[in-house]
């Protein structure tokens, strides 16, 4: 019999993780420069533009933060979910909804702006919680699991959209496609075109690590999410609990698209949650349940998605992108179950013959 | 006591008969336990052979090995006079041993004749349910097992669905039927349907093992008796040779060293005359109906600890989870400090004082990701200096820890690292601690010494003994006589879900715990009564 070198242990320390994490993306870049090289684009070249019109930039730096405002709603969103155990898949509808939510409301109130603010983003959070009300109460009573229940309302609500930037509230006005109007109001601009709800995201997020790590409701979530017979143990109202992770997770992810709505795009348009709440689920499980984690994860995915267009530009298809994506995601992945090995002291072999 | 029968073919049978199956000095040992060594074992064609012991005396690990899902360290198992060795369970199904679990091992969502065909490598490749169905109910007729081949298994009684069970194994070919327990889920109808059949088993000079703990039962199926007691075989009786009061002393009679823990310390509580608990006649039904506490009636009082004896499965974590509030009763009433309270809600019951050691402490009692300060937070997480204003002092939590750790002695490098890194033993210590802390008026202890070494488990009974000298009702419930005798102030035995007999411990006799265990009703241990 081989000895066993390797053990796998339960927990895995944040040091090893990142430090694999690191490895990973660094071998997945290289594997990425050595394809594009053999499809004759020059690594070099790509990699200095895409760092030039990122991070190297004002503009890349604008267009950072503002791929990163709903991420980091929507990653908020999945993690606090996940927390209690539940996995949140409907932040992309839960998007749309609080995105229609504060649009109806710029479209049919009219006030000052300090008035209207405010009222759309009460809006877009209730928009967020009413779509997942019907998850949260058939999980907390009837035990429907809620992957399936809030992943099918995201196509409900992107249909709902495509409706309403068609139908109702179709631009009248200049006519584009699939939108509605420009909205009156719009959240003020912070620095360049990145606008207030990005500081506010990231507050939020904050906000949340110290919910989860210094509230009594954030110790009853948590021991929850751990163990729930251990919770009913302790007398925790498992089930008042799970209404008010996955509401609150729902106005996260509600409240990532009236930003998106009224900071970035400022029209209700189909299509406009670009995968933003399924990236949350990306952005999740990159920060491994940790709310502060978020935020670098956020980035993260930020990078890639606009390294990915500055890569259309240069003539490579958007599948192209997606695989880079999915191969980075997919290393990081391996990286993470690696750090759970640790090399185990074996006595050494008396005959290295077997 | 009668001799152990010698291993020659039973009368009746043809000269040169070699037994179903032999087993010759089959030892098997995990890290640190001995769970069989040296046990030999005859069971004959046309012989139903009861296997009897306490938990943990090696039935099970012995029938693992017999069905290939362990392989023993030293020994041999003979089937028809030839050697073999099982490499996986598949090869003992091929040689025709066949067993039947305890816990069902069927699919739920399938029906009676998809599980029948389930891994079977005589199923037809392209089978359409109706000849599945077919083919299932031929098999029904043909052992005398009547099942509805169209039924979905989750829509089966749990006698039905032994029925599935059992003709699973014989339509493999089985010769040999190991049961686990059989009559455990059963109704008295469904335990003299199951006799009947494997009666008709047997005739067809087929051989069965029935493990069991019911002697009763014992003393009415079987032919002969094989008892284990820590790992090794006692002895194989003639069950006609045999009376219930012989097995019982046999199966617990190791020796019982006791020590008498009940002297109170000066100044100790007395025993309150008013109980703190009562259950009246309290039952629970779980969710197939199957009635899991019967009519049981308790009193608890401070001051004093009620042991409570039994074989594991007969109704202890119902009481234990009734007596905490974690389970709701089907009917009858509990009374906590001269109220009732009926709502299962463990929060008004750890409030009102009530600790609990469970059972399973990593699945019920312990977040195993999260860590030792967190857990150790779990019952004052709520209260100050912990919780104030709904926030939550992770300082506090801290400090909590550290002394708790402290009184349990046990040394821990870091409280921030996953409660599961510790040893089994080092968690039940932390919990125990924990528990006491807020068990003002009642501590439920369900086996709170298992899995723990010598010196542990007299510092864990010390703990129980100390609550009680300060005025606690203390309920203690194991499987190891020698503690219960030795710390309780009386002890009630259980089973199948009913409280046969609440006994003073001073005077207790180990052989009528043993009967009681056993099923055996007190009035027939009176003496007088039939023995």
């Amino acid at each position: 019999m081989a000895t066993r070198a390797f053990q796998r242990l339960p927990t895995a320390p944040a040091g090893r993780i990142l430090a694999l994490r690191l490895v990973a993306i660094a071998l997945s870049l290289c594997i990425i420069a050595g394809v594009l090289a053999l499809s004759g684009h020059s690594p070099v070249m790509l990699a200095e533009l895409i760092l030039r019109s990122t991070l190297g930039s004002r503009f890349g730096l604008e267009d950072l933060m503002l791929f990163m405002c709903p991420l980091l709603l929507t990653g908020a969103a999945v993690t606090v979910c996940g927390t209690i155990g539940l996995w949140n898949i409907g932040a992309e509808g839960q998007f749309y909804a609080g995105a229609i939510a504060a649009t109806g409301v710029a479209l049919g109130l009219h006030g000052p702006v300090l008035v209207m603010l405010p009222l759309m983003t009460i809006a877009g959070i209730l928009g967020g919680m009413a779509w997942i009300t019907v998850p949260t109460l058939a999980r907390a009573y009837a035990g429907v699991n809620e992957i399936i229940t809030t992943l099918l309302l995201n196509f409900i609500a992107s249909l709902l959209t495509y409706y309403l930037t068609t139908g109702p509230w179709r631009d009248r006005i200049s006519g584009a496609q699939v939108s509605t109007q420009r909205l009156s109001v719009s959240i003020p601009e912070m620095w360049g075109i990145v606008h207030w709800g990005f500081p506010v995201a990231i507050m939020i997020v904050v906000g949340l690590a110290l919910i989860l790590s210094r509230t009594r409701w954030g110790y009853e979530i948590c021991i929850g999410g751990a163990n729930p017979e251990a919770a009913r143990y302790a007398g925790i109202p498992v089930r008042l609990r799970i209404i008010s992770v996955m509401l609150l997770s729902g106005g996260l992810a509600g409240l990532a698209g009236m930003f998106e709505v009224a900071g970035t795009v400022h029209r209700l348009q189909g299509g406009m949650a670009n995968n933003f709440g399924y990236l949350g689920i990306v952005v999740a499980v990159l920060a491994r349940g940790s709310c502060l984690n978020v935020i670098p994860a956020a980035l993260l995915m930020a990078l890639i998605l606009d390294s990915g267009i500055v890569m259309q530009t240069q003539q490579l298809s958007a599948s192209v992108i997606l695989a880079i994506t999915g191969l980075i995601l997919f290393m990081i992945a391996i990286g993470d179950e690696l750090a759970h090995y640790r090399p185990v002291a074996t006595t050494p072999a008396k005959g290295k013959a077997s | 006591m009668n001799n152990p029968v010698s291993p020659a073919a039973p009368s009746g049978m043809a000269p040169g008969t070699p037994p179903v199956l032999q087993l010759r000095g089959i030892g098997k040992f995990f890290p640190g336990v001995i769970a069989n060594k040296d046990v030999d074992l005859d069971v004959w064609p046309g012989e139903i052979h009861a296997l009897l012991g306490e938990n943990g005396a090696g039935k099970s690990t012995l029938m693992n090995v017999v069905t290939g899902i362990y392989q023993p360290e030293e020994g041999e198992i003979i089937l028809d006079g030839y050697g073999q060795t099982f490499a996986s369970p598949q090869d003992a199904i091929r040689a025709g041993i066949g067993m039947v679990h305890q816990h069902f091992k069927l699919v739920q969502a399938f029906t009676v004749a998809e599980n029948i065909h389930l891994g079977w490598d005589e199923a037809p490749r392209l089978a359409s349910p109706a000849v599945m169905e077919a083919r299932t109910r031929e098999i029904s007729e043909r052992f005398g097992f009547p099942v509805d081949p169209a039924a979905r298994v989750a829509d089966l009684s749990a006698g039905e669905q032994q029925r599935v069970e059992i003709l699973r194994v014989l339509a493999r070919r089985a010769r040999l039927l190991i049961m686990d327990e059989p009559t455990a889920v059963l109704t008295p109808e469904e335990t003299g349907e199951l006799f009947r059949a494997l009666r008709a088993f047997r005739a067809q000079g087929n051989a069965v093992i029935i493990i069991s703990h019911k002697l009763d039962e014992v003393m009415e199926i079987s032919d002969r008796v094989s008892i284990l007691r820590g790992g090794r075989k006692v002895g194989t009786f003639r069950t006609a040779d045999c009376n219930p009061s012989m097995l019982a002393a046999t199966m617990v009679g190791r020796d019982i060293v006791r020590r008498n823990m009940r002297a109170r310390a000066e100044g100790a509580a007395p025993i309150a005359p008013q109980p703190i608990m009562q259950l009246r006649h309290v039952s629970v039904r779980d969710d197939r109906g199957v009635e899991t506490l019967r009519d049981v009636s308790l009193d608890l009082h401070g001051g004093e600890i009620l042991g409570i004896a039994g074989v594991a499965g007969n109704g202890q974590r119902e009481l234990t989870h009734v007596l905490t509030g974690l389970m709701a009763r089907t009917s009858g009433e509990i009374v906590l400090d001269g109220s009732v309270v009926n709502r299962a809600d463990p929060a008004l019951f750890a409030h009102a004082g009530v600790g609990h050691i469970p059972e399973d402490r990593l699945r019920s009692a312990l977040a195993p990701s999260l860590s030792i300060t967190t857990n150790m937070a779990l019952r004052e997480y709520a209260q100050p200096p912990i919780g104030r204003h709904g926030l939550y002092d992770a300082g506090a939590a801290g400090v909590l820890a550290h002394d708790i750790a402290e009184l349990a002695q046990v040394s821990i490098p870091d409280f921030g690292m996953p409660i599961r890194n510790l040893s089994g033993g080092n968690q039940q210590r932390l919990v125990a601690r924990r528990e006491i802390r807020i068990a003002n008026r009642v501590l439920v202890a369900a086996y709170p010494a298992r899995g723990l070494d010598i010196g542990a488990i007299a510092t864990m009974l010390g703990y129980l003994t100390d609550l009680r000298d300060q005025g606690v009702a203390v309920v203690f419930i194991s499987e190891d006589l020698e503690d219960l005798l030795n710390v309780s102030d009386r002890i009630g035995v259980m089973f199948h879900g009913r409280m046969m007999d609440v006994i003073d411990a001073e005077n207790a006799d180990i052989a009528t715990i043993g009967m009681l265990m056993g099923g055996r009703e007190p009035a027939s241990l009176q003496p007088g009564g039939p023995q």
